[in-house]
């Protein structure tokens, strides 16, 4: 058996502060991707770079508990929407209001209906859109759709990482996502042919 | 019998996630050669994707950055 001497604890001090500096530097460099998923988890900038800065914290207090070689941006995200939901900043959930959807084909239907000839340049119906229809039709989705939507469609997550992150089964994942997207496009087309 | 363009509204969303079986994609595919109506659709819901995700970037402040790198543990 090895005795540990001072020399060798002091070699096993040095690497700790190594893989921690090295941790520390590969979360900030996804810190951008962080916070344009948090953005649209929460309602407004502020409360997004709090839970931001909260899960950094977090992060580089129990930086040990992450495995290396697996996904570090998963990780993170999974840390955030934990605390998103302990700092109760999620509204309940509203169990009687069941949102409306529509088919696939309705934002595409609603906006060659309000075009002004009837007839659609087809080459350009995504021009129709503003960022502000969005941001104002994402904000409106129920959390539970939302979630999975600004994890997959915005953050670029597998089914798998977002199944992950939330603690859900996977094919609830799938079954969210197909619904939230057909809320999403009956807001966005709320809000496009409003104005 | 359902609507051939009802189905394909149905299969579109796994249609662009490439979720279909092999069978179901070749099916999708043979209806919309011949279907102008769906095939706009489809295209449309590709680049609606793409706008979803570019409109939704939201750059994050600098000094949030700062604030962030000043958490990290100080070395000794």
């Amino acid at each position: 058996m090895s005795e540990t001497t001072p020399d060798t604890n002091a070699r096993r001090v040095a690497q700790e502060a190594r893989d921690r500096v090295r941790f520390e530097e590969e979360a900030l460099a996804l810190a951008d991707q962080v916070y344009r998923v948090a953005r649209h988890l929460v309602g407004n900038r502020e409360e997004a770079e709090d839970l931001v800065q909260e899960t950094y914290a977090r992060a580089f207090r129990s930086w040990r508990q992450f495995t290396p070689g697996t996904n570090l941006r998963a990780w993170l995200l999974r840390i955030l929407t934990n605390l998103n939901i302990d700092r109760g900043r999620r509204r309940q959930r509203q169990p009687d209001v069941q949102p409306l959807e529509e088919g696939d084909y309705f934002l595409y239907n609603r906006l060659e209906e309000a075009s002004p000839d009837g007839t659609i340049d087809e080459e350009h119906v995504v021009e129709r859109l503003s960022q502000d229809d969005v941001v104002t039709a994402l904000s409106v989705v129920p959390h539970d759709f939302r979630d999975v939507i600004v994890l997959v469609d915005i953050g670029d997550f597998s089914y798998a990482d977002a199944a992950q992150i939330l603690d859900i089964p996977i094919g609830t994942v799938m079954s969210r996502l197909h619904r939230g997207r057909r809320i999403l496009k009956r807001e966005m087309a709320e809000s496009a042919t409003s104005h | 019998m359902i609507d051939p363009c009802e189905k394909c509204e149905e299969m579109m969303q796994p249609f662009v996630d490439g979720a279909l079986t092999e069978e179901e994609r070749r099916e999708a595919e043979a209806h919309l050669a011949g279907c102008s109506y769906c095939a706009k659709r489809y295209r449309f819901e590709e680049e609606l994707r793409h706008f979803v995700r570019t409109a939704a970037a939201e750059e994050m402040d600098p000094r949030l950055k700062e604030k962030l790198a000043a958490l990290r543990t100080p070395l000794e």
